[in-house]
């Protein structure tokens, strides 16, 4: 009796030690094993334009489940599943009596109309996983500032991979009791709903985005280019208003099985990709010369006459030649307008020279060039400027109209806004805001202003000049009857392997309005055009189509 | 049952008490650890509870009758008895009797009908010890002994064939317990506890499965889908109890997680359900038993009654210890089902049965301390 007491009270002990001090430890080892959790995917956030619009929604389908040893009736589940799904009867039959597994998916991304049809037949042992899936509702649009995502969801490029985190929601639970072979408990099921990810708010307008990629479509027609690229900017803000490059595809349908295609056209080349911007550039030369003579250090005014009337400039043994000819008097006694009308290389090549690489540099640097735009992008360039400490005279002269310079065309867009806007180099962005679908806007992404690179009276006379180069010079298949537009065409020759590479041109045209008072900027590049070379003849004609889009779009009234 | 609280001058109206808690507890948790089951694999969930409740009922009827029959005529069947436990136990080894459960033979059956024989021949032994220890005209020391070893040893051969090392170790254990208290010297004692000795390690290295039940006891996860489960869910089933218990038929683990809870493990199931409090509320009835058993072993009039109350009383004690320590992971897992409690018509008559002798010797004193007065 003794001995039967004492082991009792022993055998107590060990209880106690189980189930108070071991207890906790314990239980939740078992808790474990008493729930089957199935996973919610949380909706990714959608991309929307400045004015709410759409451009990139998640919408949720199912993933349908069958857990065999839920299954009452495997015959009548086995057919209805098949039925409504539209899938071979013995396929679904040989999964709904599989043995030796917990559950077998049947079907992926279904949608929601068809599950509530399933779920009226009452069938046990069918589950349905929530899953979200991306649709771009304009297609081949906006491709490569949108980007992709992943099958599981995940932003793979562009925005959709630069934003991820705000996009990405906050996945749910279902956690369902069982028991040990995974037969479900009545009512005692756990929910926790999944959350939706943001709302991701751009600086693009769809509207004239859509322009944009309507004419760009028309440039790969009509030229057969390499590529054909725009940007349309808000040079008061820096904002980028449209922002596309062709070839590209359409996002509901990406070309994940060729490797090759789908990494070149899904690179958003107008900040990822340099060129030499040719005769565009001279705005920034002119810009250089014009401020400095403002402040009396140099430069020459915008009266000044260049007399040096000859066709090529010699510099430490290196020939530059003008485009033109210079014969029967072309290309004589200009001056700066001229000079810009005419986008005349040797003058460009004696302000560049007559400043000096420490002024011509300190320009460079201000207008942003060889440091990145710091664009919400992923993959940004910085461009190619010769080291100040190693840049030979020869190259200052090139540099002056374009040349021995590299640049993307996204810097290009900002420099240009900073000389016309009032002087000011922006930061560019894509991002308006972030918004919550229930609080409202929870983050708004200002514009920055990096520094002024010119006087606003500098700004002013070179945003008039431009103007003149659309109304009487290069630029006029630019010109808009009743507006003021300015601008500067391009016709810069590719470099390929470090040598030049014969007929083979960027045609550009950089253009804003109103000249009396910028506010849209659009850069029209079309690279290796077949047939003409000229940025005036090529790119003009295609950057007036969207500045009349965007008159037309804000119903810009016209000016006197 | 007047009768029985006339004359409850000894123990036996607790006794009684006692016995029918834990037969009432055995029915809450029996349903309790089976609904689930039985609701799946028999389409009734009172499947259990039913068998069970037919079983308590049918022992209450033996306890009764063995209340009111002279213990006497025990000590002279007492042969007999043990023959016939005998012939039991190797009936089980004829094909179309014996019924095979988890990959051993221990029941026989003949229509609906089916014992365990192992049951009953636990108190045969007992018998026959108190028999041969206990009355006087047994004389020869010899004979005695021999007799009682080998029912014993018959019985535990019989049994490890089946095979059933947890009753075979229980047997074992009772047989020591009873030439214990029969008195014999304690040199031969430990003479014969030797081949006991040498027996216990060898029967666990010959089956393999034993062997590794042992380890698993050391380290339930090591293999926590093999040797060590059945502990692992009876750990999981006592700590998720805690001090109060979830609540009675709240319990998660019987959801075919815990096996056997209804019998070898339904303590864990009480544990589970009711917590700390409810585990010793089971060891207070069990102890409380043992306490009434002894006194009235004590009591007995002549040394045939006070054997055969302590042998009763050892079975209940020997059995139920080694169930708690089996649940508690204390020792090796091994299938020993916990008495009155457990899940199991025979095991329940025959214990309730013993109850009943046990109040019958209890009620002779009485009427002997009354006839003194």
């Amino acid at each position: 009796m003794v001995a039967t007491f004492f082991l009792l009270f022993v055998l107590f002990c060990r209880l106690f030690y189980i189930q108070i001090v071991w207890g906790k430890n314990l239980q939740t080892k078992a808790s474990d094993q008493w729930t089957r959790d199935l996973n919610l995917t949380a909706l990714r956030g959608d991309v929307v334009d400045r004015n709410g619009e759409i451009l990139a929604t998640s919408s949720t389908v199912f993933n349908v489940y069958v857990r065999p040893n839920a299954v009452k009736n495997k015959e009548n589940t086995a057919k209805v599943l098949a039925d409504v799904l539209g899938l071979n009867f013995d396929l679904i039959l040989q999964k709904v009596t599989k043995k030796g597994v917990s559950e077998v998916l049947i079907a992926r991304k279904i949608p929601t109309l068809v599950v509530n049809i399933l779920k009226e037949k009452g069938l046990t042992g069918v589950y349905f996983a929530e899953e979200s899936f991306r649709e771009y509702p304009f297609g081949d649009f906006l491709t490569q500032v949108l980007g992709y995502v992943s099958v599981d969801g995940i932003g793979q490029t562009g925005l959709e991979a630069y934003y991820d985190k705000y996009l990405q929601g906050i996945d749910g639970t279902l956690l369902t009791q069982t028991d040990l072979v995974g037969k479900e408990l009545d009512g005692v099921q756990y929910y926790l709903p999944s959350q939706k990810g943001l709302t991701v708010q751009l600086t693009i307008d769809s509207r004239i985005q859509m322009i944009v990629e309507n004419v760009l479509d028309l440039a790969m027609y009509q030229y057969s280019p390499q590529k054909a690229e725009c940007i349309v900017l808000d040079v008061t803000d820096g904002s980028i208003l449209a922002m596309s490059s062709k070839p590209s595809f359409d996002l509901n349908n990406v070309p994940r099985d060729d490797l090759q295609k789908l990494a070149t056209y899904s690179k958003n080349v107008l900040l990822t990709d340099i060129y030499e911007p040719g005769s565009t550039f001279k705005v920034v030369t002119a810009a250089a010369s014009l401020e400095e003579n403002f402040l009396g250090r140099g430069g020459f005014d915008e009266n000044h006459v260049f007399h040096n009337n000859s066709r090529t400039r010699v510099v430490d043994g290196s020939k530059i030649s003008c485009w033109s000819t210079h014969a029967n008097g072309k290309h004589s006694n200009q001056k700066l307008s001229d000079a810009l009308n005419n986008s005349c290389n040797p003058i460009f090549t004696d302000i560049a020279l007559s400043l000096g690489k420490n002024t011509f540099y300190k320009y460079l640097e201000a207008f942003g060039f060889g440091s990145k735009t710091n664009v919400d992008f992923q993959g940004e360039q910085s461009g190619l400027l010769i080291d100040q400490s190693l840049v030979k005279n020869a190259d200052l002269a090139r540099i002056g109209f374009g040349q021995s310079v590299t640049v993307t065309p996204l810097q290009l867009c900002l420099a240009t806004a900073a000389a016309v806007n009032g002087g000011i180099l922006y930061q560019p962005k894509l991002l308006n805001s972030i918004v919550d679908q229930y609080s409202g806007v929870v983050l708004t992404n200002p514009s920055v202003m990096k520094n002024r690179a010119i006087s606003e009276d500098t700004s002013k006379k070179l945003a008039q000049m431009l103007e003149g180069v659309v109304s009487n010079g290069s630029g006029k298949q630019a010109y808009v009857e009743g507006y003021k537009v300015g601008g500067k065409t391009g016709t810069a020759q590719k470099f390929e392997n470090g040598s030049l590479a014969v007929g083979k041109y960027v045609s550009s045209f950089i253009g804003f309005f109103p000249s009396n008072s910028p506010k849209y900027l659009v850069l029209m590049l079309v690279d290796e055009p077949i047939g003409q070379n000229y940025g005036s003849v090529v790119a003009a004609p295609y950057a007036k189509m969207v500045i009349e889009g965007i008159i037309d779009v804000y119903d810009v009234a016209p000016q006197e | 049952m007047k009768k029985f609280a006339k004359i409850s001058q000894n123990n036996e109206y607790l006794l009684l008490i006692v016995t029918i808690l834990l037969v009432s507890i055995g029915l809450v948790f029996v349903y309790s650890a089976s609904f689930y089951t039985a609701e799946v694999e028999a389409g009734n969930k009172y499947y259990y509870l039913i068998k069970q409740g037919v079983g308590a009922l049918v022992g209450m009827v033996a306890l009764v009758s063995a209340s009111l029959i002279d213990v006497n005529l025990f000590k002279k069947f007492h042969l007999p008895l043990a023959i016939v436990s005998l012939i039991f136990l190797a009936l089980v080894f004829v094909p179309g009797l014996g019924i095979s459960k988890y990959g051993a033979t221990r029941w026989i059956g003949f229509g609906g009908f089916s014992f365990q024989p192992s049951e009953i021949c636990k108190f045969a032994l007992v018998l026959v010890g108190a028999h041969s220890f206990g009355d006087e005209k047994v004389k020869k020391t010899f004979f005695k002994y021999a007799k009682v070893i080998f029912f014993g040893l018959a019985y535990c051969v019989l049994i490890i064939l089946e095979p059933n090392m947890s009753v075979t170790v229980c047997v074992g254990l009772l047989l020591l317990a009873l030439l214990f208290l029969g008195g014999m010297k304690i040199k031969t004692f430990l003479l014969f506890l030797l081949p006991f000795a040498i027996a216990l390690p060898l029967l666990i290295v010959l089956e393999p499965y034993r062997m590794l039940r042992l380890m698993a006891f050391l380290d339930p996860w090591a293999s926590p889908k093999n040797e060590g489960y059945q502990l692992i869910q009876s750990l999981y089933a006592l700590g998720s109890g805690g001090l109060f218990g979830v609540g009675l038929f709240c319990g998660r683990q019987k959801y075919r997680f815990l096996p056997f809870a209804e019998s070898d493990f339904v303590f864990s199931v009480i544990g589970e359900e009711t917590g700390l409090f409810g585990c010793l509320f089971v060891f207070l009835l069990f102890a409380l038993y043992v306490y009434c058993g002894v006194k009235i072993a004590v009591n007995a009039k002549d040394k045939f009654c006070s054997l055969l109350a302590g042998g009763i009383t050892s079975v209940v004690a020997i059995q139920s210890l080694i169930n708690f320590a089996v649940v508690t992971g204390s020792i090796p897992p091994t299938g020993l089902p916990l008495p009155f409690i457990s899940y199991g018509g025979t095991s329940l008559v025959v214990f309730m049965t013993a109850t009943g002798i046990l109040l019958g010797i209890s009620r002779k004193n009485n009427i002997n301390n009354l006839d003194i007065l």
